[in-house]
């Protein structure tokens, strides 16, 4: 255990080594939120109206949220693990006394903590600034239903990420296009980090809930915003640890077949 | 080109479609619901987000050797740009072009004639529409120039250019709906309206010939000014890496 916490802390460490780029990571995010915090607060300008289901409260605090979910599940370092095994660089690991997997979930929980830190002290900042109107959830179970969630989201991620980083074990040149295509495109058009999934037509909002996508950052704001409750909470949050067994088993499988055609290119 | 390349290109380039796709469709559904955005209708709506990707595309297919200069300035590189017989601004400016943009540009043209077309404006309309559409290239181009230039002072690009794509993204959406001074500073400091919403508005008929001429009079001043600041600073250019 203490190996794992000697990572997290280089890691963390690591992220300050890359100021500016963490820097303007983080100013990127807060861009994203002013283009979708001036849409909605532009369409609910009239503070009586209700459209999808939302009043200007709760598509505001959607939007905050957005922020602060982002930061816990979306920042990862293990992006990077395409980059690995494309380079050959993952031999070093395999001969070293760690689980590759656990070492970057390691990092990756340390690029989430820094995040976070960050990102409360812009949704502060933010919210001085822009003084929406927020719902504060004050129900203690659905506040842990919610925690429940977001950890349900990350392991959802990091099984989405080693999954499409596998993809060079195969085809070295692609691992960049795999996670433009499905880490950056998909993600961010069926996740909800860009709009609730139910603002889409009914025949097409079942299609894209059938997919691990929008447990990342739709359905915990859903369930904080206390619009999932009882027997429908309780089926959410089965079906969310479900896609994470589901995608963890075949993350190994995958993961399994790459190790036994990797070369060590470039090694 | 090997097959592997290939497959890279067709899924840089099925993301970039796959991109513009859904963030249309979720304009099109919120406006299904919504009925306007900031006073505008759906088609006027989608039309903004058109002129956007416009804009967008024409200048990344264009300027795509932008994102290559600082390993260029790093390198010392630039060096041999600066020795041969051709323009250097126009060499790291237009040097390399991106056949993935290249290729969703007519589709892109379609479309805004598809929904322009809806829009039913007049000829002069068009014209304006078409007379700003330059001017907001020529605003682009002044933002590229100027981003080289502060990669010769800073030796830093990739940042610069970031901030300027978040900035210009913000045009996706009418400026109006944007509060001040958000919005002011979007008009006049980083000017996206002037870049994206005005070319929109002008073929809905919402934009004087004062505010045409005054636009356009804007961007050659931007052009001006980029160019003699890329002439300031390839004074610093120290050559320091070769």
């Amino acid at each position: 255990m203490n190996k794992y916490w000697q990572i997290f802390k280089i890691s963390f460490q690591q992220e300050f080594a890359y100021k500016v780029n963490f820097i303007m990571w983080r100013v990127r995010n807060v861009f994203q939120i002013f283009l979708i915090f001036f849409l909605w607060d532009s369409i609910f300008s009239d503070p009586g109206r209700v459209v999808f289901g939302y009043d200007r409260a709760k598509i505001l605090t959607y939007v905050f949220g957005v922020l602060i979910v982002r930061a816990l599940v979306l920042s990862a370092r293990a992006v990077d693990v395409s980059a690995d095994v494309a380079k050959g660089d993952l031999s070093n690991y395999l001969l070293k006394p760690i689980s590759y997997f656990k070492y970057w979930f390691t990092r990756d929980i340390s690029s989430k903590a820094l995040n976070i830190s960050f990102a409360i002290g812009e949704f502060t900042l933010l919210f001085l600034i822009l003084k929406p109107p927020f719902f504060f959830q004050l129900d203690p179970l659905i506040l842990i239903a919610f925690l429940a969630s977001i950890v349900i989201a990350i392991f959802i991620y990091f099984n989405l990420l080693f999954m499409v980083s596998a993809i060079p074990f195969w085809a070295p040149e692609l691992g960049w296009g795999g996670h433009f295509l499905v880490t950056i495109i998909m993600i961010e058009a069926f996740s909800g980090a860009l709009f609730p999934i139910n603002i889409l037509p009914a025949s097409i909002q079942p299609i894209v809930l059938a997919t691990p996508f929008p447990y990342l950052i739709y359905i915990p704001i859903q369930v904080y915003l206390g619009n999932v409750t009882g027997i429908a909470l309780f089926r959410t949050l089965f079906l969310g640890v479900s896609w994470c067994v589901a995608l963890w088993l075949a993350m190994n499988n995958i993961w399994q077949r790459g190790i036994r055609v990797y070369e060590s290119i470039g090694r | 080109m090997v097959i592997s390349q290939k497959l890279a290109l067709s899924i840089f380039l099925v993301g970039k479609v796959l991109r513009f796709t859904f963030f249309f469709f979720f304009l099109f559904f919120l406006l299904a619901g919504t009925k306007t955005l900031a006073g505008y209708e759906v088609n006027q709506a989608l039309f903004f987000f058109l002129t956007f990707n416009v804009i967008d595309v024409i200048t990344q297919f264009i300027f795509r050797e932008v994102y290559r200069f600082r390993p260029m300035i790093v390198s010392g590189e630039f060096d041999y740009v600066l020795a041969k017989p051709l323009n250097p601004l126009f060499r790291v400016l237009m040097g390399g072009a991106d056949v993935i943009d290249l290729i969703t540009i007519p589709p892109l043209f379609f479309a805004v004639w598809f929904i322009g077309a809806k829009l039913s404006p007049d000829p002069l309309q068009i014209f304006y529409y078409l007379l700003l559409l330059i001017n907001g290239l020529l605003i682009a181009t002044a933002f590229h120039i100027i981003v080289l230039s502060m990669g010769i002072i800073t030796l830093e690009i990739d940042h610069t250019i970031i901030i300027y794509r978040d900035m210009t993204s913000l045009g996706r959406f009418p400026i109006d709906i944007y509060k001040q001074p958000l919005q002011g500073f979007l008009t006049y400091l980083i000017p996206v309206g002037l870049m994206i919403t005005l070319p929109a508005k002008a073929l809905m008929g919402l934009v004087s010939p004062v505010g045409v001429a005054s636009s356009f009079a804007f961007g050659l001043v931007a052009v001006f000014v980029a160019v003699r600041f890329w002439n300031f600073a390839l004074k610093k250019y120290s050559s320091a890496s070769s």
